[in-house]
């Protein structure tokens, strides 16, 4: 009956084959005077050069960086020109906040599923030390006036707007447009609204620590990492970390005794870098590439966090219904479970609101909770308390990771990835080991 | 290396302002003519400045990391150079000296963590048409084994020779531009707060003029570094490339490069003015298969 030339059934399930990133650096530390540029093309060739794709044409490179210069506006296809790769390989950049680097793996998978390409490299960057520095903009204003200007009259009204005050150039802060509160202050109020202690949030980072210490001592990331810049190990991690030396920092976002949320319980600024090549399984095995897992699903959700309906990083919560309910699953059934440690108490209040009935019901409208989670399942070699968090960066590094720890548990164990972002948004993903 | 020449090892890395005060101090009263020293001179257990190595590959537009730039070595070296030149029983005086010809083969790929040993000494000085011609030859080993070589020929302007010319550089490849770069005014000392290098030729429209040029002129191994590094990542692997300097080139300036790849690998690129009327290089590159 099929008359037709359909080669391969489609959709097809993209497979996650390898990745790489650079170790993270702390802001201003190591990494300080390198580019997105730099450390992208440092990911990308440590991920072509492991998986021999030097002067190989990929089906796309997609990535990006959320602190970005104007100057790199093609900031993945730069990359790309600047490593091994075929100069016949397309890149695109994307943008989703923190969920940059998930999102651009998901849009790659997707990309491979539909068979528009057989393989391709997601990914992304971010440094907070090498931030762009916009000019006020009242100078800004009164340069582009300048910049029109035909006659020196006109150029003379243009200069006439200068004011000392335009002189203050604008460095960018990690604070939402539309509230003016910084994403921990934000979170804050969240914490409070979910009654997340500090007791719980330090033993989450503390968690954290000690897993990724015990995950670089036995070289976990011996395939999945490639020094940069004389760096080896992720720089903010703290393997001898603890509850009680935690326990002594002093609160840094939300106010008076409810206060919770400290240094050492929420992400650092980070820089670093990290890719994955995904593609079809026939592209892996004519490479002798072994196939680590399959991308599964997605999805993404966004809350209105602006009139103060919901938290800003409360997205992913909302994500999770849809994905287990098209995958006839429940939370209970993932083997693994990455969830974006923006704060600790991210990943408290996401836990909390799924055990919550009435949330459930009321907000995801479920008629009974998502239920708990089995804690010894979540973030097993540690997340972004520990690595750090270069905000596009981190998508890579937990779908990496993640394909490389389902592989080791065998075919069939599958894992779910959750990453929170500015914007009030959440990106999700299941894989499923090889 | 030769058996019978003499090895001296330096304690650290000479101070090329040092040696150019020097060198142009006693300019005068060297012979023009040979024997060379017979010796070389040697740095070992050289590390590498990651900081520096950066502000290299930034600035010649080399990937930043940890692999070496195919040029690398040669900054690593070239203090070596100057002080075997510099010294009194070089026959040639330092000061006017012409870089003409440079080869650099890169055996194997160097990385931000081999320990380099850096060994120079001055070979084959002979008889051209506009003077004498002599080779400065760099060589790098990591744990004894040979990694790096590079082999700098300068020509002392002066009495001319009736032998021949040495065999001619690539034809300029021809065709449009590649790339056209734009190169400010302090190119010359950007490039020299990272090399090092700091003979004046390459400073200041004055200090240059000093010495003959109308205009401070680029770093031969900028220029020569930039090309490679535009000719992308491979060039940092095993291969070969050999330049041949022709015009000066004046700063500020604009330059078009312009690049012919053949079969096999082999890429020949050529630096000129933007209109094309002036020369400043050939480069041939080729791949170690």
């Amino acid at each position: 009956m099929a008359t037709t030339s359909q080669p391969t059934s489609l959709p097809r399930r993209a497979a996650v084959i390898g990745g790489n990133r650079i170790p993270f650096a702390r802001a201003n530390g190591s990494y300080a005077h390198a580019s997105n540029q730099d450390m992208l093309t440092a990911a990308l060739e440590g991920l072509v050069a492991r998986h021999g794709l030097a002067g190989e044409q990929v089906g796309e490179v997609a990535a990006g960086a959320v602190l970005k210069h104007s100057r790199d506006f093609n900031l993945t296809r730069e990359a790309v020109l600047g490593s091994s790769l075929s100069a016949h390989t397309p890149a695109y950049d994307v943008q989703q906040a923190c969920g940059t680097g998930l999102e651009a793996a998901i849009l790659v998978a997707n990309k491979v599923a539909l068979g528009q390409v057989d393989c391709g490299i997601a990914g992304g960057t971010d440094t907070a030390s090498d931030a762009p520095i916009a000019v006020s903009e009242g100078l800004r204003e009164t340069l582009l006036q300048l910049n029109r200007a035909k006659t020196s009259g006109q150029r003379a009204k243009a200069l006439a707007g200068l004011r000392p005050s335009h002189v203050v150039p604008e460095i960018p802060r990690n604070v939402e447009p539309r509230t003016g509160l910084s994403m921990g202050e934000h979170m804050a109020q969240t914490a409070k609204r979910w009654g997340i202690t500090r007791e719980a949030q330090d033993e989450l980072a503390a968690a954290s620590h000690r897993n990724l210490a015990a995950a670089w001592e036995s070289g976990f990331f011996d395939d999945l990492v490639t020094p940069f810049l004389g760096v080896t190990r992720d720089e903010n991690l703290r393997p001898d970390s603890s509850v009680e030396k935690l326990a002594k920092l002093k609160p840094v976002f939300g106010r008076g005794e409810g206060a919770t949320m400290t240094a050492g319980n929420s992400t650092p600024l980070t820089d670093g870098a990290s890719v994955v090549l995904l593609g079809t399984d026939e592209w892996a095995a004519e490479r002798g590439l072994p196939v680590l897992a399959h991308v599964v699903d997605a999805q993404t959700a966004a809350v209105d966090y602006v009139t103060g309906d919901e938290g800003l990083l409360m997205a992913p919560a909302y994500a999770l219904p849809r994905l287990l309910e098209r995958q006839g699953m429940t939370l209970q059934d993932f083997d693994l479970v990455e969830i974006h440690e923006a704060f600790a108490s991210t990943v408290l209040a996401t836990l909390a609101a799924w055990e919550d009935e009435e949330f459930c019901r009321e907000r995801l409208g479920l008629a009974k909770p998502v239920g708990s989670l089995d804690r010894s399942r979540l973030n097993v070699h540690g997340s972004s308390l520990a690595a750090g968090h270069p905000f596009a960066a981190t998508g890579g590094r937990i779908v990496a990771s993640l394909s490389k720890m389902l592989s080791e548990k065998g075919p069939g164990a599958r894992g779910l990835v959750s990453v929170c972002a500015a914007g009030g948004q959440g990106v999700m993903a299941i894989l499923e080991a090889a | 290396m030769e058996p019978d020449v003499e090895v001296e090892t330096l304690q650290q890395p000479p101070s090329l302002p040092r040696l150019y005060a020097t060198a142009a101090l006693t300019a005068r009263g060297r012979s023009g003519s040979g024997p060379l020293p017979e010796r070389a001179l040697r740095l070992s257990d050289v590390r590498v400045d990651r900081d520096r190595l950066l502000l290299y590959q930034h600035l010649c537009g080399f990937p930043a990391g940890d692999v070496l730039p195919h040029t690398w070595p040669q900054v690593l070296g070239f203090p070596l150079q100057t002080e075997l030149m510099a010294r009194r029983d070089f026959p040639l005086a330092l000061p006017g000296l012409v870089h003409l010809e440079n080869t650099i083969t890169v055996h194997r790929p160097l990385t931000a963590d081999d320990v380099l040993e850096l060994t120079v000494r001055a070979e084959h000085l002979r008889e051209h048409p506009r003077g004498l011609l002599v080779d400065l030859v760099t060589e790098v080993t990591v744990a004894g084994e040979q990694a790096w070589h590079g082999r700098s020929t300068y020509l002392r302007k002066g009495r001319s020779h009736d032998v021949a010319r040495p065999a001619p550089s690539p034809e300029m490849p021809a065709g449009e531009p590649a790339a056209v770069w734009r190169l400010p005014g302090d190119t010359g000392r950007r490039y020299a707060a990272v090399s090092g290098d700091v003979n004046p030729i390459h400073l200041h429209r004055l200090t240059a003029r000093a010495m003959g040029f109308p205009r401070a002129i680029a770093h031969g191994m900028y220029s020569t570094a930039r090309v490679l590094a535009a000719l992308g990542p491979a060039t940092s692997g095993p291969s070969t490339s050999r330049v041949w300097f022709r015009k000066p080139l004046l700063l500020p300036g604009t330059v078009a490069l312009a690049v012919e790849r053949h079969a096999g690998g082999e890429v020949v690129a050529g630096l000129t003015s933007r209109d094309g009327e002036v020369e400043h290089l050939v480069l041939d590159w080729r791949p170690i298969r």
